[in-house]
């Protein structure tokens, strides 16, 4: 294995029964901006295991939305590897990465991305037709509680609804990793909390692993682990051994 | 300076949107193309003709006997509203020229030895005036010269009467009465080669044409040219000439050629004008909605610079510059177009109409009107955006944008359907549904394109049903033998005793004039033998006619214009024999799209001009393959024959003539629809993309492939191009019904002819169209950067 500069040894503070389900080694992404080479991430090095609770930590501009990106198969690494489950997917074609995507990866985004024509429950048979093992859509709607909002179009719901919705929508393809990029960005705190709770309950009933990113450090107290990133690599990985109750948080 | 910002904000803006603004100016570029050009053409058309018809001297009227003595054209003078009149003969003649079996037939004209202030005159092309009165000469006309390599200095053979005369030729020329000459033969298309029209000296046409001291043709100018006065006055000139044996009258409107040549100058003026209307309303209402899509885009843009001080004027202006821009752009191009066109349909006008002067003028005023024209549209298009982007109060504007508005669609409303739709189709139904105004300008596009190109294709076949129906249907011929005079039965078995004939059958062709109640209609009545095989009418339901023993059946038109119907009685006057008119009943009306036409028994018609049985016109037909050489000289020899006639011939010729015509014309609808279509539908696809880029990034991220999400926008494509073109095959049927009314004429008629394949090829065409379409929005879909759409909020 490659060196892994600044962080400290990952393996050191872990159960050794934890499994890993993805793992990224020695990453670099290099923006070309022009005239120059910008490093969006610079070896960066993360293992994420199996049904944990992960929030990566960082300021804005800090490499870690990158990180997602390229965690979640939407973006390739200019070097380093990144493995899902032992498979190579840092240099996959694009249809590797559509069916890793489609198949592994639940995408949950600041601004819940639903589709503004089609009503919640549809939102969600959009995630479900394309998955081998899908869930019922309305059942994934009823784990989010909105089964009573089925029929409503995006526009009639709340925020915290659609991004409620958007949860679903990621469940619904059962797949094994929640990918969410600051899921809480755009509500308030009460609402935030709902999110953050429902996304901490799937953990644990369901074996989600969840990868959360954001900017908000007082969110990062309820994750089982918390990477901290800044200018592009993992400055620490701390294991949260009493991780904050979502009640609790407040900003 | 902020202006000079904005500007360059503009310009940015317009080289963003590139391709949609390139198929719009296209679309305006055609529309103007087409006014500017047909515009000129028009001009250039006309204006030659009125030139033409003015200096020789077109004449106003023209009065067919049988034979006035010289004197009555100073009777004809004194009749009111006439100017001038000069008495002339006109002789059919057959021509037999060295080296070609065939004799041509043709017409002669006699001209006096004065040239100047000539009625009908005649423009030499080459060559000059007779020599004397009683000379042997000729001036022929230029384009049948032309054809055979005539030139002044060399000898033709003509038969005049019973006579054949070698003539010197002296010279080519051409006159306004011929511009569109049809052959007698029939049919729609001149043919300078096998018809000879020429022009000897009157006197010399007195002594061999049995004419001396007398005229039997009177043509005339008149102080009113309106229709109605030279109604009138015709209908004078008649009572005072009918002990001559007047034939026909025709005011110089009902002559072919000028009609033919008004009708054409009409089309282009009305074409000039529905097309451009069509083409730039189209582009008008596309432009309205990609600024709509601009506007809404630039939302936060306009905000900011309405926040740091731009007025809302300035704004209009500024989004005003849109549709400036792709009028001037339109305007400039469609010019370009136009011009192009005006050379290329005045290059094949040339070759239609036997016309001087057809030369391409630049028409400033032409020019002018199309840039302003496309530069009105283009900036009534960016009307909705432009009130939209004005609107905007900048507070408003720099927050995001209200959600889309929810709510159940019309497809909605049908659960069992709905139920059974993929995401993708609901998605789709939904976005037509909710953008009314969008959908409708697809369909709308769509359906004119389609429109068009169906009704190009089912005139194109109406005019080829039209041929085939008279050339192949119901005549079979090979040949047919006028005859100078009547004849008995005696002459059928000549003609069929001749070697190779095959099958020879008697006709008798007579001109009548048929009156009912008011309206009087000369027609060419022909008699048909028993079983007649070689010309065979056919009913309405496409069965050969069984030919009454007594009575006539009439074509369509003719009846119409008679205004009778089955069982009435018509009076029938024969212009020929004992010219006595007789009450005919009406048994049949049957189809007809060329000429005015009736028939009936040849025993019958006989009878009605005095005679037992005779025959004017006979049918030949040969055994396969062998007819041509020892017939022809075999008729040639014989004085009675005044022309012969071959069917393929008139066929060919119509082929040849009007298919380059509708090739070039259907291949130009085409181009110019699929503009329309390619067009429209590219840009509703960009627009819609544009609107859905976060959809479409999404759906990538949750795995669907470019293929599956370009195919949500395909679907909607096709959908709203499917309904456009089912409206549009609906409206070019519709259409090619109003172009057959529009031209039903007493010389011909369209029949309504749609034939599946052309629907379907019309289909395929619009398939296309889309599909090329949808392969660039397919490309886009591909190249979107997922991360980039997802990151930030419009």
């Amino acid at each position: 294995m490659a060196r892994q500069p600044v962080v400290p040894d990952t393996h050191a503070n872990q159960d050794c029964h934890q499994k890993v389900i993805l793992r990224v080694s020695n990453v670099e992404k290099v923006y070309r901006m022009g005239e120059v080479d910008v490093y969006a991430l610079r070896h960066a090095s993360l293992d994420v295991h199996e049904g944990e609770f992960l929030i990566v930590a960082g300021p804005s501009g800090s490499g870690k939305s990158t990180l997602l990106n390229v965690i979640g198969g939407m973006d390739r690494p200019t070097t380093g590897s990144v493995t899902f489950l032992g498979t190579e997917i840092s240099q996959a074609t694009d249809v590797a990465l559509t069916m890793y995507r489609r198949n592994e990866v639940g995408f949950i985004f600041q601004f819940y991305n639903l589709i503004p024509t089609l009503t919640a429950l549809e939102n969600v048979e959009v995630a479900v037709e394309l998955s081998p093992d899908p869930l019922d859509p309305m059942e994934a709607l009823a784990m989010v509680g909105l089964q009573d909002r089925a029929d409503h179009f995006p526009s009639q719901l709340s925020g915290g609804q659609q991004q409620r919705v958007a949860i679903a929508r990621a469940l619904a393809g059962n797949p094994r990793l929640l990918l969410c990029d600051e899921p809480t960005g755009a509500l308030d705190l009460e609402t935030s909390r709902q999110v953050l709770n429902l996304l901490r309950r799937l953990n644990g009933t369901l074996g989600k692993t969840v990868v959360l990113i954001t900017h908000n450090s007082a969110i990062a107290s309820m994750g089982d682990r918390i990477a901290r990133i800044s200018d592009g690599a993992i400055d620490s990985l701390v294991v949260n051994e009493h991780p904050t109750p979502v009640e609790e948080i407040r900003w | 300076m902020v202006s000079r910002m904005l500007r360059r904000k503009l310009f940015r803006d317009v080289r963003s949107r590139k391709g949609s603004l390139a198929a719009l100016v296209m679309i305006v570029s055609a529309g103007v193309g087409v006014f500017v050009g047909l515009l000129a053409v028009f001009r250039d058309l006309d204006s030659a003709r009125a030139r033409y018809y003015q200096e020789h001297r077109l004449a106003d009227f023209s009065v067919t006997l049988k034979r006035a003595p010289d004197r009555t054209t100073d009777m004809a003078r004194t009749v009111p509203n006439v100017r001038e009149v000069r008495g002339r003969i006109q002789q059919s003649v057959l021509v037999d020229l060295t080296g070609r079996v065939k004799p041509i037939p043709g017409m002669a004209l006699s001209l006096p030895l004065d040239r100047h202030s000539l009625i009908g005159g005649v423009m030499l092309k080459t060559g000059a005036w007779f020599s004397g009165d009683m000379a042997s000469e000729v001036i022929l006309d230029f384009q049948f010269a032309r054809e055979h390599n005539l030139r002044p200095g060399d000898r033709v053979k003509v038969l005049l009467l019973d006579r054949q005369h070698d003539l010197l030729v002296v010279g080519t020329g051409m006159s306004p009465e011929f511009v569109y000459l049809i052959p007698p033969s029939g049919g729609l298309a001149p043919d300078p080669a096998g018809y000879a029209v020429m022009y000897l000296p009157h006197r010399f046409m007195q002594e061999s044409c049995d004419m001396q001291g007398a005229y039997n043709q009177l043509v005339g100018l008149a102080f009113d040219n309106s229709r109605i006065a030279l109604k009138e006055m015709l209908h004078i000139l008649k009572e005072r000439l009918n002990a001559f044996g007047v034939l026909d009258t025709t005011p110089v409107h009902e002559e072919t050629s000028v009609s033919v040549l008004r009708d054409e100058l009409y089309n282009l003026k009305v074409t000039a004008t529905v097309f451009p209307a069509i083409f730039l309303g189209v582009a008008a209402l596309v432009l309205n909605i990609i600024m709509g899509r601009m506007v809404a885009q630039h939302r936060n843009v306009i905000g900011t610079l309405r926040a740091l001080g731009h007025s809302a004027s300035t704004m209009t202006l500024h989004y005003l510059g849109h549709g400036v821009i792709v009028g001037a752009s339109g305007g400039i191009c469609g010019i370009a177009v136009g011009i192009w066109l005006q050379y290329a349909m005045l290059g094949m006008y040339k070759r239609f109409f036997a016309m001087p002067g057809i030369v391409p003028h630049t028409y400033p005023g032409i020019l002018v009107t199309g840039f302003l024209i496309a530069l009105v549209c283009a900036i009534l298009g960016t009307a909705r955006g432009v009130r939209q982007a004005a609107r905007l109060e900048p507070a408003q504007a720099m927050h995001p944008p209200p959600p889309e508005k929810g709510g159940r669609v019309l497809p909605e409303r049908i659960p069992f359907v709905w139920k059974r739709l993929s995401f993708r189709h609901k998605m789709m139904l939904r976005a037509i549904f909710r953008n009314p105004f969008r959908s409708m300008v697809s369909v709308t596009a769509c359906a004119v394109a389609t429109a068009l190109i169906v009704a190009t294709l089912c005139l194109h076949d109406s005019t080829y049903y039209m041929m085939d129906y008279h050339f192949m249907r119901i005549s079979h011929e090979d040949l047919t033998v006028a005859l100078r005079d009547p004849r008995g039965p005696g002459s059928v078995s000549e003609v069929a005793g001749m070697p190779t004939v095959s099958a020879a059958e008697p006709q008798l062709t007579v001109a009548c004039e048929m009156t009912y109640g008011p309206h009087v209609k000369r027609a060419a009545v022909t008699g048909l033998s028993d079983h007649a095989r070689l010309t065979t009418p056919l009913t309405d339901s496409g069965k050969q006619l069984v030919i009454p023993d007594a009575g006539v059946v009439l074509t369509t038109k003719l009846a119409e214009i008679l205004d009778v119907s089955v069982g009435d009685h018509v009076r029938v006057r024969p212009l020929l024999g004992r010219r006595e008119e007789t009450t005919v009943p009406v048994v049949k009306v049957i189809d007809g799209f060329l000429g005015l036409s009736a028939y009936c028994h040849i025993r019958y018609l006989s009878t009605l001009v005095g005679e037992e049985w005779v025959t004017n016109a006979i049918l030949a037909s040969s055994f396969p393959g062998s007819w041509g050489t020892p017939l022809m000289p075999a008729l040639k020899e014989r004085p009675l024959v005044i022309s012969i006639t071959e069917r393929t011939r008139s066929l060919e010729q119509m082929h040849k003539t009007i298919g380059e015509f509708m090739g070039g014309f259907i291949l130009v609808t085409i181009g110019f629809s699929g503009v329309i279509a390619f067009g429209s539908v590219l840009n509703s696809a960009l627009v819609s993309l544009s609107e859905r880029r976060r959809e479409v990034g999404m759906l990538r991220v949750l795995g669907y492939r470019p293929g599956q999400v370009s195919r949500i926008f395909s679907h909607e494509s096709f959908l709203l191009n499917g309904v456009g073109v089912v409206v549009g095959l609906a409206l070019g049927v519709a259409l090619a019904h109003l172009i057959t009314v529009a031209y039903n004429t007493e010389l011909y008629r369209f029949p309504v002819v749609i034939y599946p394949s052309r629907v379907a090829i019309t289909a395929a065409l619009m398939t296309a169209f889309v599909t090329a379409a949808q392969l660039i929005v397919h490309r886009m879909v591909k190249a979107l950067d997922m991360l980039d759409v997802l990151k930030v909020r419009e």
